[in-house]
């Protein structure tokens, strides 16, 4: 690299004279202007082919009557659309999505801050911790929903147990709506909250011992300490977390299939009356059970330009609040 | 160096796209065919004979639950590639399928109209479109409905136990119903029967016409036998007398296995589900006997080829080979799946089986004359999109979220909008 730039940085008085030499220094030019982007190219021609191409097609579907089996029907223009924004199942979908995700995600981050920073102290067996808590994140995801499945059973089920062993009297999980979202965020947390905390340790890894020290001088406490040193250092390490949760738990879907018994049945609707039916769960029916692609590919543009809003909102707001300490 | 760069990274790009599209002519030039099946058709040794016997032919078995098959394969029909050279088609989606029968073969080019006669007539036309002119699949099994119960379990709410005693007890769905009042009152900590839908579910296969008229029109709403059927299982969810479950689901393995409820409605296929999940230590405690209400038929499927297959021919040959009564013969032997032949089913040595595990129960005869009285039901094209909307209302009821009625008027509402 320096010697391509020294090279160009002497063309000028160098290029006239020999024709063979201004040949080499085309080439040269040519490779420091380009070669950047052919590296980075695949990336792009990938993303084009699985990523973009995608995308517009489904927006196309959207734009039809399209049965999975047998195509194209016709055009309808944004008839889908104007179908969904009249459908309550679809609104239903959207607030179980957005309560799921809250449900999940806001205390997952909030206890991988806090993980990260037990683990940032100098603990026996440092190596064994951290990747203990990066494991829930390794196994599967259907064998993660299999065993809470089973936790969360109504009538064996071990969580019904313990809260008989307080006096509560067993609950359905999967029947009433705040209980089925408390499960399957449960499952989200159990299953994030680790990959997290990894992240935040390794930024918090890279702030600067000194500020700590002169805050023991100045007799700040631990606490202070964390909310003023630490959180704000690792700003751009929350700001990726929101967003990547973001992303993730809005297009909830292992997780609360896995978690409906009929799913297996294909007759899943997320619950009997679709108590958490997320948007992707959502869009399933409608495509794959009920083989109307056009109105899964409205539903999963709609879901698209949700998850769009709701990161640019979660990214200005953490942006925000994180830079107030 | 650049330009090798430039070059590698093309290379690469190329490498990963072409990576996409493999090869699938045999290397050996052997015609591979492929199998896509769910669950267990009791395939695995006749295969194994056919490639003998056919020395140029290679047989690869796909075997997926159910819910994935069903999926997969219309994806597949829609990408126009990836399916196998001969699907199984479930008796509950058949009419789906068959209303994309142009991406099918239509068997009777091979001839398949001369073998019409194996069959019952029913199961035939189930897998036959345009009047019989167009032959979709070849039919497997059946579901002759039977119904389980607990010996145990019957004897201590005081109830017989000898089969053809318990027969006795339910001519009819609403005599069923009164045993289940009896037995709540007796033993008010086990419940009747696993879930309200399997019960709606077989009464309305009892029927001839369920959600569709015969010529495909949406009736459910004045059909009153879908109202009767679906108050029958509600009143039995209103009374806790159900356990709520998921049919086949972890939960009833569980339950299964914990002998939480006393009687199941047991389509032919549905023995070894129970054996599964009620395992060794309940062994000669479930029994068969007949359904109140006469025979019906749930479930059961067909050999179909897609149109994209490159072997038609030969896969033909093969589902015809496997359909053929002999094999059907063996692979009631050896599974319990119910052939849909009456040839089959009234052969004297099928008629003969008892089924150990549930304490010796003549199973060949019991589904057979079962078989003998069925009125199947008319599956319309949307059935499979209608029918689930009915079974989550009844959950709703088990449930306690909504009253029989409130859940009822609900069902219509969705099952309207999905027979669109």
């Amino acid at each position: 690299m320096t010697a391509v730039r020294t090279e160009t940085e002497v063309a000028p008085a160098a290029s006239v004279p020999s024709s063979g030499r201004s040949k080499r220094f085309r080439l040269n030019h040519w490779d420091a202007k380009y070669t950047p982007y052919l590296i980075v190219a695949p990336f792009f021609v990938v993303f084009a082919i699985f990523g973009l191409y995608p995308l517009v097609y489904t927006a196309w579907v959207s734009l039809h009557d399209w049965q999975l089996i047998d195509g194209n029907q016709g055009f309808v223009g944004v008839d889908n659309y104007v179908r969904l924004f009249a459908d309550a199942n679809f609104w239903n979908a959207l607030f179980n999505t957005i309560s799921l995700f809250v449900l999940s995600t806001v205390p997952q981050l909030l206890a991988a801050l806090g993980l990260a920073a037990l683990l940032d102290r100098g603990l026996r067996g440092r190596a064994f911790w951290r990747a203990g808590v990066l494991l829930p994140n390794v196994i599967s995801v259907a064998a993660v929903a299999l065993v809470f499945a089973q936790f969360f059973g109504r009538d064996f089920g071990i969580v019904n147990f313990l809260l008989g062993l307080v006096g509560i009297d067993p609950v359905d999980w999967r029947a009433e709506t705040w209980a089925s979202h408390l499960a399957v965020s449960t499952m989200v947390m159990w299953r994030w909250t680790g990959y997290n905390a990894l992240l935040y340790l390794a930024a918090m890894q890279s702030v600067p011992k000194d500020m700590y020290e002169s805050a023991t001088l100045d007799g700040a406490s631990r606490w202070r300490m964390f909310w003023s040193i630490t959180v704000p250092s690792i700003r751009p390490t929350i700001l990726f977390t929101v967003v990547t949760s973001t992303i993730g738990g809005l297009q909830l879907f292992a997780e609360p299939a896995l978690f409906d018994p009929g799913f297996a049945a294909n007759n899943s609707t997320g619950g009997s009356d679709r108590q958490f039916q997320t948007l992707v769960l959502y869009m399933y029916e409608k495509g794959f059970r009920l083989f109307d692609a056009g109105y899964a590919a409205t539903v999963a543009w709609m879901l698209f330009l949700v998850v769009v809003l709701v990161a640019i909102v979660n990214f200005s707001l953490t942006r925000r609040i994180a830079g107030k300490g | 160096m650049s330009r090798s760069l430039v070059g590698s990274v093309a290379a690469t790009l190329v490498m990963v796209l072409a990576a996409g599209c493999g090869g699938s002519s045999g290397a050996d030039g052997k015609v591979e065919l492929s199998l896509g099946l769910f669950s267990d058709f009791g395939y695995d040794k006749l295969i194994e004979e056919y490639m003998a016997s056919h020395p140029n032919i290679k047989i690869e078995q796909r075997k997926v639950k159910m819910e994935q098959h069903n999926t997969q394969l219309a994806t597949q029909l829609a990408g126009g590639r990836g399916a196998a050279d001969i699907v199984a088609l479930e008796e509950g989606v058949v009419s789906q399928f068959r209303a994309s029968k142009d991406k099918f073969v239509n068997l009777a080019e091979y001839g398949a109209k001369d073998l019409k006669d194996q069959w019952a007539g029913w199961k035939w036309n189930q897998g036959t479109a345009d009047g019989g002119e167009f032959v979709l699949g070849l039919g497997t099994d059946m579901g002759s409905l039977g119904l389980c119960y607990r010996r145990d379990l019957f004897e201590a709410a005081g109830l017989p136990t000898d089969r053809k005693e318990v027969a006795k007890l339910w001519p009819s769905w609403a005599d069923y119903a009164k045993v289940a009042d009896q037995f709540t009152a007796r033993t008010p900590n086990v419940k009747f029967v696993d879930t309200g839908r399997n019960v709606y579910k077989a009464i309305l296969d009892q029927t001839e016409e369920g959600y569709f008229a015969k010529d495909d029109s949406y009736i459910a709403e004045k059909n009153d036998k879908v109202k009767t059927a679906f108050d029958t299982a509600a009143a039995l969810g209103t009374k806790g007398q159900t356990g709520a479950l998921e049919p086949f689901s972890q939960e009833w393995n569980v339950a299964l296995k914990q002998g939480s409820f006393a009687t199941t409605t047991c389509p032919a296929w549905a023995l070894a589900l129970i054996k599964a999940g009620a395992g060794d230590a309940a062994a000669g405690k479930w029994d068969v006997t007949t359904a109140p209400g006469g025979g019906g038929n749930w479930g059961g499927s067909f050999l179909a080829i897609p149109k994209q297959s490159k072997h038609p021919k030969e896969a033909y040959e093969l589902a015809k080979w496997l359909t053929a009564p002999e094999q059907q013969k063996r692979i009631f032997k050896e599974t319990g799946n119910l052939p849909s032949q009456p040839k089959v089913y009234q052969d004297a040595e099928v008629q003969a089986t008892v089924n150990e595990y549930f304490n010796k129960a003549p199973v060949g005869q019991i589904f057979a004359t079962s078989a003998e009285s069925l009125k199947p039901t008319y599956r319309g094209t949307k059935d499979s999109k209608v029918g689930p909307v009915f079974g989550t209302a009844l959950t709703r009821v088990e449930q306690g979220k909504q009253s029989a009625a409130e859940a009822w008027a609900q069902a219509l509402k969705e099952a309207q909008d999905a027979a669109k």
